[in-house]
């Protein structure tokens, strides 16, 4: 039996009627509900960490841009310090925002209500007229910094969380860290970010694109069918559900909610569908086809930043796709290009909740540091022309989740449910290494209901 | 016009907002700046009835389509909001073929297609170094009708064009689209701008 939630909404829904763990469904309801949206905000948006960017952005101390953790505003600066600094964007004094730019250099960030004035790292510095102690008369300045959040750098991945005494980064991770670093700390100077993000809106619940990125390969071959039209990935328009393209592999995930989902390159794209890989090492396979991103130099890195287990996964069934509880999608995919080339696209999405109808998608495109010049403006392309805005994947994707948001509103239709009932169970593949929940073979279910578990889990959490 | 991409995440690489370049204007209501606009009105009609073979005839093959993204920016970088480091469309004549190839099979997000409305104003027109070449510089306002919503969706951009002539007809060579959002409220770009 399983133990029931405390969390009972005041019309006497139970967490249990919406999370139904018995039929692995999930009621659409979820998706509309103000109640349950304010209740996210704290117990999920309040307490997990929350990626804000890339520390490529602020290079120089002072630097600053200005993100979101769901509908809490942040400065994000690199202090005095060096080091990169989190603090809500709002006064103590009166509450108006303090930094209304979305990226610069500030020394000192004055608020232009009535001045008070903060340093890169939120410290207070004080108020206009100090004789007149307009601060307030004993109140001590040191309390009167802006609200700090606990930072983290991960592959220079900027992550914050209001949560100050809650697990730690790694812990958050969990098992799914073996693979992450795969993707972002392979080489020697890391990942750089091509530009600021596109930010565009979308009228639905952060959880109708926050579902998917829990690694839902299967609508690919549905939704996302003018890639096979296109002749990029392998099989044809008229054999799509025989061939199946890049549905085959093993998708991994863990009970945090993360999962990826680790694709052999060479059955996944038509172009490389002539590389034959039997018999060879991992640095030969590595030669022949590297993985997105990388280049033939930068392979003596991957040794020296992971092990060679790691390694040799990266050459022959590396993590593609993917996403990190709660609100991440990880796309570090091939792409192959017009002009036969196939430098690769890296690109991260964070779905940010304002409002319970309304999801900000912000895209971040990105390239290793030491790329060729030539190959970031390739991947740029790359990542445009398939993700975010414009992105002939993503505008599909961006076409279901409102109507799926519309549907989720009717008397009848909330009630309707999300059904992650195709399960494959967990199963160590023959010779795996790395930890996690894995699942070899088609992609199924399995991963998507990790993630509502892992919502269930902090949703039940006092 | 510059149409350099320098790859850095920190936004030093911005321009200002600046629409038309040239000195030499072409004059309104003189026999080019006439044909130009005519030009701009069938190619939005073009897109808005969705003959996207007509549209793709009226580009040039070395075109260059970008749409860089905004920021909102204060101080002594108050003007500098136009990221030319990321782009909401990054294209050429091959990938703009591409996308209209999409359009033509499973592209979902354009099936059932919206119905757009393109209005193309405030029209000025200067001559290029090279003869035959044209900045055009134009508003547009996108009004776009999806599914049975009774809200439309909506844009405001700057479009700088360069318009080539070419056997008497004139080709986009160039387009830098410019949105207002530094967030976009429309859900994607899956129709041209
Ligand atoms: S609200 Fe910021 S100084 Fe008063
Ligand atoms: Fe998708």
């Amino acid at each position: 039996m399983l133990q029931k939630s405390k969390l009972v909404l005041r019309d006497g829904t139970s967490l249990d009627d919406l999370i139904i763990r018995e039929s692995n469904e999930v009621s659409l309801r979820v998706m509309t509900d103000e109640e349950l949206y304010k209740l996210e905000m704290e117990k999920i948006f309040a307490k997990t960490w929350l990626l804000l960017g890339h520390e490529s952005e602020i290079p120089e101390v002072g630097d600053f841009i200005v993100r979101d953790m769901a509908e809490d505003n942040v400065i994000v600066a690199r202090g005095q310090d060096g080091d990169v600094h989190v603090s809500l964007n709002v006064c103590p004094h009166r509450g108006m925002r303090v930094c209304l730019g979305e990226a610069g250099n500030k020394r000192v960030h004055q608020c232009i209500y009535h001045g008070w004035a903060f340093r890169p790292n939120g410290d207070f510095i004080g108020a206009p007229v100090e004789r007149e102690k307009m601060h307030g008369n004993d109140v001590d300045k040191k309390t009167l910094g802006l609200k700090k959040a606990r930072v983290h750098l991960y592959g220079g991945l900027i992550f914050a969380t209001w949560n100050v005494d809650g697990p730690s980064f790694d812990e958050y991770l969990g098992d799914i860290k073996y693979y992450m670093d795969q993707l972002f700390c392979r080489t020697n100077r890391g990942l750089e970010l091509l530009g600021p993000p596109q930010r565009f809106t979308l009228p639905c619940n952060w959880k109708v694109p926050g579902e998917q990125s829990g690694s839902d390969g299967f609508h690919t071959l549905t939704l996302h069918r003018s890639l096979m039209e296109g002749g990029v990935m392998g099989g044809t328009a008229e054999s799509i559900y025989d061939q199946a393209p890049g549905m085959y592999g093993v998708d991994v995930s863990c009970e945090q909610g993360h999962s990826l989902r680790c694709l052999e390159a060479e059955k996944t794209f038509k172009m490389f569908a002539d590389v034959p890989f039997e018999g060879k090492s991992t640095r030969e396979r590595l030669e022949l086809l590297a993985p997105p991103g990388i280049t033939k130099e930068m392979i003596p890195e991957l040794f020296e930043n992971l092990t060679e287990d790691q390694v040799a996964q990266l050459a022959t069934i590396p993590p593609q796709v993917g996403g990190m509880f709660p609100n991440i999608l990880i796309a570090f995919i091939f792409a192959p290009r017009t002009d036969g080339g196939s430098s690769g696209a890296l690109s991260l999405h964070a779905y940010v909740p304002k409002g319970p109808d309304k999801v900000e998608f912000v895209n971040y495109l990105f390239a290793e540091k030491d790329a060729p010049e030539q190959m970031k403006r390739d991947m740029l392309q790359n990542s445009i022309w398939n993700t975010g805005t414009s992105g002939v994947i993503e505008q599909d994707d961006a076409d279901v989740w409102p109507v799926i948001m519309k549907n989720a509103r009717g008397a009848v239709s909330k009630d309707m449910t999300l059904k992650y009932q195709a399960l494959h169970g967990h199963e160590r593949p023959e010779g795996w290494v790395g930890e996690g929940l894995l699942y070899p073979g088609f992609t199924k279910d399995d991963t998507q209901w990790n993630w509502w578990l892992a919502y269930y889990d902090l949703m039940d959490a006092v | 016009m510059t149409w350099i991409t320098k790859s850095t995440a920190a936004p030093d690489s911005t321009t200002i907002l600046r629409g038309l370049v040239s000195k030499k204007r072409v004059p309104l209501g003189s026999d080019i700046y006439n044909r130009l606009l005519g030009t701009l009105f069938d190619e939005a009609a073009a897109l808005d009835e969705r003959r996207i073979d007509d549209w793709i005839a009226m580009l040039a093959q070395d075109i260059i389509y970008q749409a860089p993204i905004r920021l909102t920016r204060t101080g002594p970088n108050r003007d500098r909001d136009v990221m030319r480091t990321m782009f909401h469309f990054d294209e050429n004549y091959d990938s703009l073929v591409m996308r209209s190839g999409r359009l033509q099979k499973s592209a979902w997000a354009e099936d059932p297609p919206s119905r757009c409305r393109r209005f193309v104003t405030n029209v000025r027109v200067g001559e290029r170094d090279t003869p035959g070449e044209y900045e055009v510089v134009s508003y547009l306002f996108l009004e776009r009708s999806r599914g049975d919503s009774p809200e439309n969706e909506n844009t405001t951009a700057e479009r700088r064009d360069v318009w080539r002539e070419v056997d008497g007809e004139y080709r986009l060579a160039r387009r830098e689209i410019i949105v207002d959002q530094s967030v976009l409220g429309m859900s994607n770009f899956a129709v041209f701008l």
